[in-house]
């Protein structure tokens, strides 16, 4: 690992994930889905999500996760994600600018970890997918 | 004095904020915001106590519910033990009109919230059931609104004559403080946060926190 570990004492609460695009190009998704087993048309082809009621394509909930924990990890190498937990309140969309955003928001000093709010913003500037995790620094 | 009428913490089955977390975030921040209530999901957290927190932080943290009836969510301020004996608070179905009335049969006050918010709003009743009876006031101003939900709760409350309220819906830390409540006048406790959602001298903000 060529890239510096980030430490506990290094970070305090507040902290930002500095905010970043995520890729959900449908070709991304697409890539995604077929490594996961995932190849339902509302992950990959926009005009059958919409002929099933989505505004498009819709990425997978897992994907979603994984950008997250790539996220914390793009931030905190080194780190341990002990816990991932999402809520979906609306379908995010394929094709779509889509900004990612995390920050710390409690730690524990004896156990050397954070808790970590992160969202998903998309174009309306809304959240449809929040959630929080819990972070091993080194 | 500026009350974010609205939260969840970890007492709320999707709530994952803890009480202390939002005051420091409040502080962290320099939120402009006198007070936060937490309206628990289907009901009353008769037990936790903030005072503590409240002298740490400077912060009025009050506490309410949130029920479910047949024309969706309903904020309940001012429970007490009558109004707890009064219907099943994990009841997803609970009469409307019997929120509204026992409400105020036991001095608390009930806000229907993010009411044009489908199935879960109001509003979204209102072509199968008709306009409820009994309203004063609504949600106008939710932070989790998504589209055009908290525009047409503002003019849906205005056509219906309904006054407006503001609460931000967090369930995590860095969602509180996005809607709010103004009040002219000073309050220290839930039975004066109902007195003044009872009278008209409030109004709903929206917070830009970028």
């Amino acid at each position: 690992m060529s890239e510096e570990a980030r430490r506990f004492e290094d970070v305090d609460f507040g902290d930002e994930i500095p905010e970043s695009f995520a890729d959900v190009r449908l070709a991304t998704v697409h890539v995604f889905t077929e490594a996961s087993g995932m190849t339902f048309s509302r992950f990959n082809d926009h005009q059958a999500a919409r002929k099933q009621g989505m505004p498009g394509a819709v990425v997978p909930g897992i994907m979603s996760q994984g950008i997250f924990a790539a996220k914390i990890h793009e931030w905190a190498p080194g780190c341990e994600v002990e816990k991932l937990d999402t809520v979906f309140r609306a379908p995010l969309i394929a094709d779509t600018e889509v900004r990612v955003r995390g920050v710390v928001t409690d730690m524990d000093d004896g156990a050397r970890t954070v808790e970590m709010d992160l969202t998903m913003l998309n174009e309306a500037g809304e959240t449809p997918v929040i959630g929080t995790a819990l972070v091993r620094l080194a | 004095m500026k009350l974010d009428l609205h939260n969840h913490s970890i007492k709320s089955d999707d709530g994952r904020a803890k009480v202390d977390n939002y005051c420091k975030w409040i502080a962290k921040r320099g939120l402009d915001l006198d007070g936060f209530v937490l309206s628990e999901h289907r009901q009353w957290d008769g037990e936790s106590d903030y005072r503590a927190l409240e002298d740490e932080y400077g912060l009025l943290i009050l506490k309410a519910s949130e029920v479910e009836t047949e024309y969706g969510h309903v904020l309940v301020f001012g429970v007490n033990d009558d109004l707890v004996n009064a219907f099943d608070f994990a009841d997803v179905r609970i009469p409307l009109r019997t929120v509204l009335a026992e409400a105020k049969r036991c001095g608390a006050f009930a806000v229907p919230c993010h009411p044009s918010r489908a199935i879960v709003g109001m509003f979204s009743h209102f072509d199968e059931f008709g306009p409820a009876e009994g309203v004063e006031v609504v949600e106008t101003l939710n932070g989790g609104g998504r589209g055009t939900e908290n525009d047409d709760a503002v003019h849906l409350a205005a056509q219906y004559g309904y006054r407006g309220v503001g609460g931000s819906d967090a369930h995590i830390v860095s969602h509180i403080g996005r809607c709010v409540t103004e009040f002219d006048d000073d309050i220290a406790s839930i039975e004066q946060l109902v007195t003044a959602l009872q009278g008209d001298r409030y109004r709903a903000l929206s917070v830009d926190l970028d």
